[in-house]
């Protein structure tokens, strides 16, 4: 199944995927990969990367950093049922647009990323897809941040329209979006 | 009056055409349209649609109000009262559908006017979501019910 998970800075999206992919996982018997889009660039980088990695110890995630071309972490992993955590569109999408001496325009970003993680989608048991709500703040910024939201928005949308599942997480609490099918998988809490 | 509320780039206007099954001819760009835009709109659809004019046509056929919010902030730089403005459009035109960008869910901006606008446009929605009969969230494409 696929699953889209949304949610505000510190809203504990992460937490909360990290959970329900555990639960996919164990009951498909499929081996549970986290791919990092993530690029890391500071000091504060690499702490949020060290309480991600804490918080996922002992869960048997294998990591893959693989900040473009999401499709690619394919190669790196084994072969036999796979449930992939992807955390997250916000970095992907940066990283895509911004990568390179020049900004790439958001039609090719969208079309990239959606192929990417389509075929994900197709060689997965179960995919759960981690992004941001970044669009309710009022502010026009400028022409190149308002590409990379509107990318990000056309991504959510696509995406959301073909998950099983969309979830928002407000302050830790999973609010169903759409698609809850208490049918697919009884005992994913909600 | 239904109302349409959700973040940037989510798909409000897309949900709204597919739902209630409109043109964009019905589309009005942050603007509150006068009586007489609403006819002359009504009879270009008309010549061009090869139709009768029919003079209950305009209450018939929901109008799309799209960037509520982009007319709210201008009306505000103009120095003008933009609740007065929504009460007489309501008055006239009570079969429409409002859409308006969630725009309260950041920090607290530094410029007064933009705490002015983020407020009143807050004030202003809390106002049309209780008259409204509907109202719904959009998120990345899907409407939550939330009245």
């Amino acid at each position: 199944m696929m699953v889209l998970v949304l949610g505000g800075s510190g809203s504990g999206k992460s937490a909360y995927a990290e959970e329900l992919l555990c639960t996919l996982a164990g009951k498909s018997q499929t081996t549970k990969y986290y791919l990092a889009a993530m690029r890391v660039y500071d000091e504060e980088g690499t702490r949020k990367v060290e309480k991600h990695r804490e918080r996922r110890k002992g869960k048997g995630f294998l990591t893959i950093e693989q900040p473009v071309r999401i499709e690619d972490a394919l190669f790196q992993m084994k072969s036999g049922g796979k449930s992939v955590l992807l955390e997250c569109i916000s970095n992907l999408t940066a990283n895509e647009m911004f990568t390179g001496t020049q900004i790439r325009p958001k039609e090719a970003v969208t079309a990239c990323i959606l192929r990417g993680v389509s075929q994900l989608m197709r060689e997965t048991a179960h995919l759960v897809v981690v992004s941001g709500n970044v669009f309710e703040d009022g502010i026009v910024y400028n022409r190149t941040t308002m590409d990379y939201i509107y990318a990000m928005g056309e991504i959510n949308r696509q995406l959301a329209a073909c998950a099983d599942r969309v979830v928002e997480v407000v302050a830790g609490i999973p609010v169903p979006v759409r698609g809850v099918n208490p049918e697919a998988v009884p005992d994913v809490p909600f | 009056m239904k109302l349409m509320i959700g973040g940037y780039a989510q798909g409000k206007l897309s949900y709204v055409l597919l739902k209630y099954q409109l043109s964009e001819d019905a589309v009005w760009d942050s603007v509150l349209p006068e009586e007489t835009e609403l006819r002359r709109k009504q009879r270009m659809h008309c010549v061009e649609h090869g139709v009768l004019p029919d003079q209950t046509a305009a209450s018939v056929e929901p109008i799309v109000v799209n960037h509520f919010h982009q007319w709210v902030r201008r009306r505000l730089s103009e120095g003008e009262c933009p609740e007065k403005d929504v009460q007489s459009f309501l008055n006239r035109c009570e079969n429409c559908i409002i859409i308006c960008d969630e725009i309260g869910n950041g920090i607290v901006p530094v410029d007064a006017f933009e705490r002015e606008y983020r407020e009143r446009t807050g004030r202003i929605l809390i106002r049309l979501a209780q008259e409204a009969e509907e109202v719904e969230r959009v998120i990345c494409g899907i409407g939550q019910r939330i009245k």
